[in-house]
């Protein structure tokens, strides 16, 4: 029965792809049907997986020769990142009916978001390295035309490029991985290498570690690579939702957490896992508090949340990592997705645009606290109880400095978080303006949403298990919910934290008064709105990039004659390089 | 060196290439660079029934060679339909004329 969910899982949307594919534009309604029938089932059929997540269920497809088999393993990491996948882009996908309503080539649409949800279920349910970098690479393609969907506005295809470029650059790295894998243990299997990392010498097991660390930062958008994501805001909402927020941006977490027990004990590994993720998480939270755009700001706070759990996974927290990757998958793609119905209503991104949008979209407004909320680790929602796990394992033998910082920017988000609702929803509402609440489609997107971001931390206990059960490699401890609840509850540090999240809502709250301070401040200010230099280094790789293709195309003469010379001369020295070392 | 008959296939092999080559490096004209293109594969297709009976599997080399005749004559169609838009597009058959694409 497993196998069946699991074909289905990665099977339906893929199907679904070249249904709505082939089916072409000839009716809106039938287009926006089959992409909601095909991943609501995809998502039915990944739940349905989740109970064989303890079986620990391997199914090999014999490919033969060089590749090795095709595997797919159902253990409690593959079956929890698929369902969150296919759940989240069924939200999308029926959100996607009223906020795409009435745009020209809606099949491209439907059929790229199919085919990256199917090609994520795949990513994450494979064991196979090389298996896993082509999904890797499917996502980012996925990502990349979609990101680009409106391909007659210059930003949008100039940010998916960006995206599909730095994603790439971080591909390599994984691909090195997989070579380095296959090299030693002559398969792209990863199981037996989890449960014996020893198979690779340290040199190769450290040239391996940090190459999928460059793999999982730039799928991550964490430091350096954080360049793209908010370029990336261009792509319609609900794909922002989906796929900036709630799964292909957690693949690099996932890379990083699925090989923890492979690299943790390589010299400066957790260290450097540790300090990106700080890194980027405060950067970005900085930036977060100065940007006026709306989805720019819920962009910087997904670079933030990401780092927070790249810190973790460093920390040795995997479980705690993986528990707020659940939370913040729920509640930012709440939060996009009600920015998505704001931005639909308004017409603009700007938030200095917006402001007492609360009267007239009640609902929305609601949502988006919820997700708010969450997002700044207020008591009860689910964002609360994965960010103390993660700061409670900061604490665990690591380095205090880092814990200090992350606490810090637990405070900054709570300040943004503040900022964000109070410019949108709060304050004096613009005159002349007509808005409406979301539609129906969006409100069926909305509400699980919502009541995900209140009750997903009631699955901790049962989540913690399936992943202590069918992990062996990473040694985890299964709790359940009520020790998990008592352990946050008791532990002083969780105190700490809140008092530092609501000196960040105080500020937030009384920003207007610290203004002397953001005075004092301008210089943060200006450079987080330079985004800190990042952006230029980016123009100037460009600039050299294009200089460099300039330069080179003095050898391309154009003849064919001088072609085949080139062609031959490689020929010559090929034969000439086997001759030589070919024994 | 016995001028047995793999000795003569081979050396028959190596001057096709070299006939092919040549004629593809320095001819101009866009029909004789398809029938270059084509001696240079008859090479190649000799190269493999030699192979084959070489290496005591006849049967595989022939069956390769005559897989080499149908994608040869596949690519020397689509090349010479090429040649005939060229000369109707371009006015005329000279591959200097083809240098368009370089700035």
């Amino acid at each position: 029965m497993g196998m069946t969910w699991l074909s289905l899982t990665i099977g339906l949307p893929w199907l679904g792809a070249l249904v709505v594919w082939l089916v072409g534009d000839r009716d809106e309604k039938i287009t926006h049907t089959l992409a909601v029938a095909f991943s609501l089932a995809a998502g039915v059929a990944a739940v349905l997986l989740l109970p064989f997540g303890k079986e620990r269920l391997v199914y090999s497809i014999p490919i033969g020769g060089v590749f090795g088999d095709f595997t797919f393993v159902v253990d409690g990491l593959g079956v929890f990142l698929a369902a969150i996948a296919t759940v989240v882009g069924s939200l999308a996908v029926i959100f996607s009916v009223d906020y795409m309503h009435g745009e020209q080539q809606l099949t491209r649409y439907y059929a790229f978001v199919l085919f990256f949800i199917g090609g994520m279920a795949g990513l994450v349910l494979t064991s196979n390295l090389l298996l896993m970098f082509f999904f890797w690479e499917i996502t980012a393609l996925c990502s990349y035309a979609l990101i680009s969907f409106h391909n007659d506005d210059p930003k949008a295809v100039a940010g998916g490029i960006k995206a599909l470029i730095i994603t790439q650059l971080g591909g390599i790295g994984l691909l090195a991985g997989a070579l380095l894998l296959y090299t030693y243990t002559g398969s792209n299997d990863f199981q037996a290498f989890l449960e014996n990392p020893a198979l690779l010498p340290a040199g190769a097991l450290a040239w391996m570690g940090f190459g999928c660390l460059i793999a999982a930062a730039a799928k991550s958008a964490q430091f350096p690579f954080q360049t793209w994501l908010p370029d990336a805001m261009e792509a319609p909402t609900p794909i922002s939702a989906l796929i900036h927020a709630a799964t292909m941006v957690n693949a690099g977490v996932y890379l990083l957490a699925r090989f923890y027990p492979a690299f943790a004990e390589v010299p400066g590994w957790r260290e450097a896992v540790m300090i990106c993720g700080m890194l980027s998480a405060l950067l970005a939270a900085i930036m977060a508090m100065v940007a006026t755009d709306l989805k720019r700001v819920l962009a910087y706070s997904t670079i933030s949340q990401l780092g927070f759990m790249v810190y973790a996974v460093g920390a040795g927290g995997v479980f705690a990592s993986q528990f707020h990757l659940l939370s913040h998958s729920v509640f930012k793609a709440l939060l996009f997705l009600a920015a998505g119905a704001v931005i639909h209503s308004v017409g603009t991104r700007d938030m200095r645009q917006m402001g007492g949008l609360g009267k007239d979209m009640p609902l929305t407004r609601a949502v988006f606290v919820v997700g708010g909320l969450a997002l700044a680790g207020i008591p009860i929602f689910n964002g609360f109880w994965s960010k103390e796990l993660i700061l409670e394992a900061g604490l665990h033998d690591n380095p205090l400095w880092l814990y200090g910082l992350m606490l810090l920017v637990a405070g900054l988000t709570a300040f943004y978080t503040l900022r964000m609702m109070s410019m949108v929803f709060y304050g004096e509402a613009r005159a002349g303006r007509h808005v409406h609440d979301a539609g129906n489609a969006m409100k069926a997107a909305l509400l699980p949403l919502a009541v995900g971001s209140l009750t997903t931390w009631l699955l901790a206990g049962p989540f913690g298990h399936l992943l202590a059960e069918s992990l062996p490699a990473h040694h985890l401890k299964a709790h359940g919910t009520l020790a998990i609840v008592e352990e946050v509850i008791t532990a002083p540090a969780t105190y700490l934290a809140l008092g530092v999240v609501a000196v960040g809502l105080l500020a937030g709250w009384q920003r207007q008064r610290l203004s002397a301070l953001g005075q004092a401040l301008s210089g943060v200010s200006k450079a987080a709105a330079e985004s800190f230099g990042f952006e230029a280094i980016n123009r100037g790789v460009v600039n050299a990039a294009q200089k460099l293709a300039e330069w080179l195309r003095v050898t391309q003469p154009g003849l064919l004659n001088w072609n085949v010379f080139a062609i031959l001369c490689a020929l010559l020295i090929l034969l000439a390089s086997l001759a030589v070392g070919g024994r | 060196m016995n001028l047995s008959v793999p000795n003569i296939v081979i050396l028959i092999v190596i001057g096709l290439l070299g006939v092919g080559a040549y004629a593809l490096l320095t001819v101009r004209n866009l029909i004789k660079v398809v029938v270059a293109l084509q001696i240079m594969v008859k090479a190649a297709m000799l190269a493999l029934v030699l192979a084959g009976r070489l290496q005591g599997q006849e049967n595989l080399g022939q069956s390769l060679a005559l897989t080499v005749i149908v994608a040869d004559t596949i690519v020397a169609v689509v090349g010479l339909a090429l040649a005939v838009e060229v000369r109707r597009v371009v006015g005329s058959l000279d591959l200097k004329a083809l240098t368009t694409l370089r700035r």
